[in-house]
C-alpha cells in the first residue's frame, strides 16, 4: 500500500566551501531554493524538521525555524541527518496529520569550521580511541578485509564503486571531484587505511539541502511532477559491538525484507539506486543487503560494470558523498527526485519510474526509501 | 620516554576497575549476577535480561582475530607521529568483541603487524605509564581458526 507523502519541492546549495555563512544559514539558503521549486511560499509552511550539525549545536528546528520567522505547527531535530532518516519523520508526521506541508532541511559549514572526524565510531570510545581505532574509515577497513577473507572479494572489484561513482560526477556539473580516475590509477593510490585508499571515503563539504512534503492530493496542484514516497523501512542495531558480526551490518538486510514485503517490489522494479556512501564499503554492503546481488557477491557484480553509466542499475548518478558532495545522504535523495522528474540533462537514466534510496548511520541504524512518480 | 598518545581516563567510575586490573595484567569485565552474560563495553544494565546486579570476572586474555585495519594515514593529529601501526577487532574467547592495537616482536607503533583474519590472539598488556597499561593484542601460538568460504 502507498503511502499518502509526495516530495514536492527539493533546493540544494552551492556545494564545497561555503564561507561565513552558519550551518542554519545555509539550510535557510536550501529551503528557500526548495519552496522556490515547489511553487510554494513561507505561508505554506507548516512543519520543519531540521537536522543538528555532527560537532557543534547548530542545526536544530529552535534556531532554523526562529532565523526563518516560522512558527509551524510541528517541528523537530534529528541528531544524525542521513536524509531518509528525516524523510521518514516528515511521513509519519505527515500521515499523522501533525503537519501538511513540511521542509526537511540539513545545512552544514563542517569543511569552513575544519571538523575534526578523526574520533571514534561507536560504544567503548575509551578503547577504540586509545587504540587508534579513529575515523570511520578504521572499522570501515576492517568490515571490507573480513569480505575479503570471507568472499574472496578483491581491492580491484571495490575500486569500481569509486570508478564509477567518478564517471556519475564528470556528467554533474554540481559534483566537487569530477577528475577522471582510471581503476589503474585507483590501484595506483597509496593506502590511507588499508585496504582503503582516499577515493574510498566521502569529501568532507559545506552545503545545505532541502526537501519539501506534503500529501498526494496537495501535491498534484503544484508545479513539478509529485515524487511519491512508496514504501519506507528502517532497522536498528542498537546494541552495536554486542551484535554478531555488527561491522558487516546484516541488520540491514531486516531494512531491505520488510522495504519489499511492503512495497510488493523487487529489486529488479529499481530503475536507479542511492546508497549512502560514507565509504565505498557501504556501497559492496548495501548492493548485498537489499539483493541486487547475493551476499558475497557484490565484488564481481561491481567489477561487472552494472553501476556504471549506461549499467543496468545505475548506483549514486551524482557522484555520491565520494564525488560529488558530503551531505550525509541528502543528496542521494535530492538525485533521485530529480532523475524520476527527467531533469538530469546528459547523466539522465532514461525512462526512471522507481528509485531506491538506502542509507545507514554509521553502525548503528540503516533506513529506506522507495520513490516513484506513481 | 613519555607516552604521547591519548590516553583513557582511568578514573572513570564505569571503567576504573578494568583499568586496575589491566595493570596487573588481568583482563576485568563485567559479568551479569542473573544470567552470567559477560559484557563489553561496562554497562549499568544486563543488556539481556535488564538486570543491575553483576560482579567483575577476569576472562580468558585470548580470542580469534575478527579483522583488522592498517592505518598508514593518521586519521586523527593525536597519531601522525605514530603511523603505521595495525588495529585489530577481536573476539574474545568468552565473548565480546574488543578493540586493540596490535603488536608484535618489532612493536606497536611505527610498524606494521603481520595478521591473518582467523588468526588466535593474545593480550599484551602495556604498560605505558606508572597509571595506565592499555591492552594489546599479539598473535599467539597455535593454527589459525579456518573460517568457512561460502
Amino acid at each position: 500500500m502507498d503511502l499518502d507523502a509526495a516530495i514536492v519541492g527539493i533546493g540544494t546549495t552551492e556545494q564545497g566551501e561555503i564561507p561565513g555563512k552558519s550551518a542554519n544559514e545555509i539550510a535557510a539558503m536550501a529551503i528557500d531554493l526548495a519552496l522556490r521549486d515547489a511553487g510554494l511560499t513561507k505561508d505554506d509552511v507548516d512543519g520543519l524538521i531540521t537536522c543538528r550539525n555532527l560537532h557543534n549545536r547548530e542545526g536544530i528546528d529552535e534556531q532554523v525555524g526562529h532565523l526563518l520567522g516560522l512558527n509551524p505547527e510541528f517541528s523537530a531535530t534529528l541528531d544524525y541527518g542521513t536524509g531518509n532518516f528525516s524523510l521518514h519523520l516528515g511521513v509519519m508526521a505527515l500521515l499523522a496529520g501533525l503537519a501538511s506541508t513540511i521542509v526537511l532541511t540539513y545545512g552544514t559549514n563542517q569543511r569552513s569550521l575544519r571538523t575534526n572526524f578523526g574520533t571514534a565510531v561507536g560504544g567503548g570510545a575509551d578503547l577504540k580511541t586509545t587504540a587508534g581505532l579513529v575515523h570511520v574509515a578504521g572499522p570501515a577497513a576492517m568490515a571490507f578485509r573480513r569480505h575479503q577473507h570471507l568472499y574472496g572479494t578483491t581491492e580491484e572489484q571495490l575500486g569500481w564503486v569509486a570508478v564509477a561513482q567518478r564517471e556519475w560526477a564528470q556528467l554533474n556539473p554540481a559534483a566537487i571531484f569530477r577528475k577522471p580516475l582510471s581503476i589503474e590509477e585507483y590501484l595506483a593510490m597509496d593506502y590511507l587505511v588499508e585496504p582503503l585508499r582516499r577515493p574510498d571515503l566521502t569529501m568532507i563539504s559545506d552545503g545545505g539541502a532541502a526537501l519539501i512534503l506534503t500529501t498526494r492530493e496537495r501535491a498534484r496542484d503544484l508545479r513539478k511532477t509529485p515524487v511519491h514516497v512508496k514504501a519506507i523501512a528502517e532497522q536498528t542495531a542498537l546494541r552495536a559491538d554486542q551484535n554478531p558480526d555488527n561491522l558487516m551490518r546484516p541488520w540491514l538486510g531486516d531494512v531491505a525484507k520488510r522495504l519489499w514485503s511492503s512495497s510488493g517490489l523487487t529489486p529488479q522494479d529499481v530503475d536507479a539506486l542511492y546508497i549512502q556512501d560514507a565509504t565505498s564499503v557501504w556501497v559492496l554492503q548495501m548492493l548485498e543487503w537489499f539483493g541486487f546481488c547475493r551476499v558475497g557477491e557484490g565484488g564481481p557484480f561491481l567489477a561487472e560494470g552494472h553501476t556504471r553509466p549506461g549499467g543496468s542499475l545505475p548506483v549514486n548518478t551524482h557522484g555520491g558523498q565520494l564525488s560529488e558532495s558530503y551531505m550525509w545522504g541528502w543528496l542521494h535523495l535530492c538525485e533521485a527526485v530529480r532523475q524520476l522528474r527527467g531533469e538530469c540533462g546528459e547523466r539522465q537514466v532514461p525512462g526512471v519510474e522507481v528509485a531506491l534510496d538506502c542509507s545507514s548511520h554509521d553502525f548503528l541504524k540503516g533506513a529506506a526509501s522507495l520513490l516513484s512518480t506513481h | 620516554m613519555t607516552y604521547s598518545l591519548p590516553l583513557p581516563d582511568v578514573s572513570d567510575p564505569a571503567t576504573r576497575e578494568f583499568w586496575q586490573a589491566a595493570r596487573d595484567s588481568r583482563l576485568l569485565l563485567e559479568r551479569c549476577s542473573a544470567c552470567g552474560v559477560v559484557r563489553w563495553p561496562p554497562s549499568p544494565l544486563c543488556p539481556e535480561c535488564w538486570s543491575d546486579s553483576y560482579d567483575r570476572v577476569d576472562v580468558r586474555p585470548t580470542g580469534t582475530l575478527w579483522s583488522y585495519a592498517v592505518y598508514h594515514k593518521a586519521m586523527s593529529p593525536a597519531f601522525k607521529d605514530a603511523v603505521p601501526y595495525v588495529v585489530a577487532a577481536v573476539q574474545l574467547d568468552d565473548g565480546p568483541l574488543m578493540f586493540g592495537t596490535a603488536t608484535s616482536e618489532q612493536g606497536t607503533f611505527g610498524h606494521i603487524a603481520q595478521l591473518q583474519i582467523g588468526d588466535r590472539m593474545e593480550a599484551d598488556f602495556d604498560h605505558v605509564t606508572t597509571e595506565t597499561t592499555l591492552i594489546r593484542w599479539r598473535r599467539a601460538d597455535g593454527d589459525a581458526v579456518e573460517e568457512p568460504r561460502s
